[in-house]
């Protein structure tokens, strides 16, 4: 299914309908577009390397892979897509970066780095694994703590790696208070970055009840959150323009 | 009306008769810290021994006050005797799957033979053994089962179900089946160990994780069939808005349905009446903001709206964080009270 009809087929909001006319400029970039958007991990290698023989590897990154991740994380706004298209679409979006990178001969030259983990306990890592793909697809180096990690490891992570941000995922409501725990230790060290918690589970309420919280509604709030990080926006200004 | 036991109460709701006031539980996990306190009766032991997991347990009733008991604390029962590894996490939390041994890919094996003998299983029969003598006469015993489509998920990994059931539904369905069975046999066991009601948790089936499509392509089929072989009346739990598949949830037979606060009730019970039986519709509490997080009266009054918008019993739509204060689940019963007297 081409991009264009998603939008037809679902009737998509005029916005919508205007990105589809940015993206279509090009026929190459439309067709790695379209193979993130509809997930297909097996041809995505081969479009992406059509499209770098055009263009350069950032351009490729920048007009291909990122638009195509900000029409999936559209789509799982509205409700049309569902989760497990949206982790198709990550791994292929990831898949055609590799190449991207290979191409370049070094990874992209990085942001700032953010750490990312889900809570101990947790049996879910998949809203992690977006905002990894998200914030990787923006330039971001990703420490991805993975799923299951106990307090101690985020702590000594974050003493290792001086991260721009934290984040933390938590899905299930039994979970979910390691963050506090994770916050005071942290404070207590003297670390300040913001720690950006989001999942199912965890409400605006509890985040914002601890120093260093903030809370993030969607996936796709991690970049910009990352970007301000990054220029040294504080975690209280930061929960003021995200959670207020 | 004259008091009701919670037994009875519990039970006259569930058949659409009259009741003194509605009543009042939780489908998932019941553990909290202040329980555990004045029980001094602690995880993980809770969770291994049949002693301590049944004095936990039977706090919803003697200290919250809720009208019906429920084991286990966590979802890793059938897993664990199934061969997934498991990882303790402390006083605090509850167990998690940590090793998946089944590749999508790998020819699935049967029903180990001695499978009611594995794990903790034998603890947990015991257990509702336990509540059945002690609490049993005033109570409901909930047994706690896993739901295939969830089960499945602990056996494979949650990443790579969510993308075989949209890819290579075929793949998944060996492991469904093996699952349903798991959960089904540990169901039977529970209702000859003394259960009055089993209660399914099926959380990998939330409209957060799959869609409706893959919900009855491979959930229900598996859940239909489950809650078909069990005896005693069931409780179908699945997170996150509901409404696209309460109709499919309802045809699985099951006879309460447990949701998040989350969902539209009243548009979830304006459909559960096109069914020719009463299905209670049971929740309305949001167990993070309003049960853990909130105030006292945040839970009473979200409590009576809940009763007021089409719930039938009132419960958190999800396990109940164990750091949630005991007073804010004494709410959700004096909200009950209040109500049968307007």
């Amino acid at each position: 299914m081409a991009i264009a009809d998603v939008f037809v087929r679902y009737d998509l909001k005029k916005e919508a309908a205007e990105k589809k006319v940015a993206a279509g400029k090009d026929a190459l970039l439309q067709k790695v577009m379209d193979a993130v958007v509809d997930g297909d991990e097996d041809n995505i290698v081969a479009y992406v390397n059509e499209a770098l023989a055009a263009h350069d590897p950032l351009v490729v990154i920048r007009e291909g892979l990122v638009k195509a991740m900000d029409e999936v994380s559209r789509l799982w706004d509205e409700g049309v897509y569902y989760l497990p298209q949206t982790i198709i679409s990550s791994d292929t979006m990831l898949a055609g970066l590799d190449e991207c990178e290979k191409k370049m001969g070094h990874s992209m030259e990085k942001k700032g780095v953010v750490i990312t983990h889900t809570a101990e306990g947790d049996i879910h890592d998949l809203g992690q694994q977006i905002v990894n793909a998200l914030l990787r697809a923006n330039g971001f180096q990703v420490v991805d703590l993975g799923k299951d990690v106990p307090v101690d490891d985020v702590v000594s992570a974050v003493k290792q790696y001086k991260p721009a941000m934290l984040t933390g995922t938590a899905l299930m409501t039994t979970t979910m208070t390691a963050f506090n725990k994770i916050a005071n230790r942290l404070k207590r060290d003297g670390f300040d970055m913001p720690f950006v918690c989001g999942g199912g589970a965890v409400s605006l309420e509890y985040v914002t009840s601890f120093d260093l919280g903030i809370w993030g509604k969607e996936a796709q709030q991690a970049p910009p959150m990352a970007n301000d990080a990054v220029a040294g926006v504080s975690w209280t200004k930061m929960r003021e323009k995200y959670n207020s | 009306m004259s008091r009701l036991t919670p037994k009875e109460r519990f039970m006259n709701k569930l058949m659409g008769r009259e009741v003194d006031r509605a009543p009042v539980f939780c489908a998932d996990q019941t553990g909290i810290y202040e329980e555990m306190d004045e029980l001094q009766v602690f995880w993980p032991e809770a969770h291994q021994r049949a002693g301590d997991m049944a004095r936990l347990a039977a706090a919803a009733y003697t200290i919250a006050g809720f009208d019906a008991v429920r084991v286990p604390f966590c979802q890793t029962i059938e897993a664990e005797a199934l061969g997934c590894v498991i990882k303790y996490a402390g006083r605090e939390g509850i167990p998690s799957v940590n090793v998946h041994p089944y590749k999508l890919e790998d020819t699935v094996k049967p029903l180990p033979e001695n499978y009611l003998e594995s794990g903790r299983i034998p603890e947990l029969l015991e257990a509702v053994k336990i509540l059945k003598q002690e609490v049993g006469d005033q109570v409901i015993a909930m047994g706690g089962i896993i739901g295939p489509y969830s089960i499945a998920a602990s056996l494979i990994g949650i990443t790579t179900i969510l993308k075989a059931s949209f890819k290579k539904p075929d793949q998944v369905k060996p492991y469904l089946d093996l699952a349903e069975q798991a959960g089904t046999a540990l169901g039977k066991a529970l209702i000859e160990a003394g259960a009055d009601i089993i209660c399914i948790e099926d959380m990998m089936a939330s409209m957060d994780m799959i869609s409706p499509a893959i919900y009855r392509e491979l959930v229900f089929p598996w859940e239909k069939r489950q809650i078909e072989a069990l005896s005693v009346p069931s409780i179908l739990h699945i997170c996150g808005k509901t409404n696209p598949i309460i109709e499919d949830m309802a045809s699985t037979g099951a006879a309460i349905l447990s949701v998040e606060h989350t969902i539209d009730s009243v548009d979830a019970k304006e459909k559960l009446k096109k069914f020719d039986r009463f299905i209670p519709l049971i929740g309305g509490v949001d167990a993070v903001v309003t049960l853990f997080s909130g105030s006292e009266d945040e839970v009473l009054q979200q409590s009576l709206k809940a009763l007021e918008s089409g719930y039938d019993m009132v419960a958190p739509g999800c396990s109940i964080a164990p750091g949630s204060p005991l007073a804010n689940l004494k709410a959700m019963v004096k909200a009950a009270e209040i109500a049968a007297k307007q």
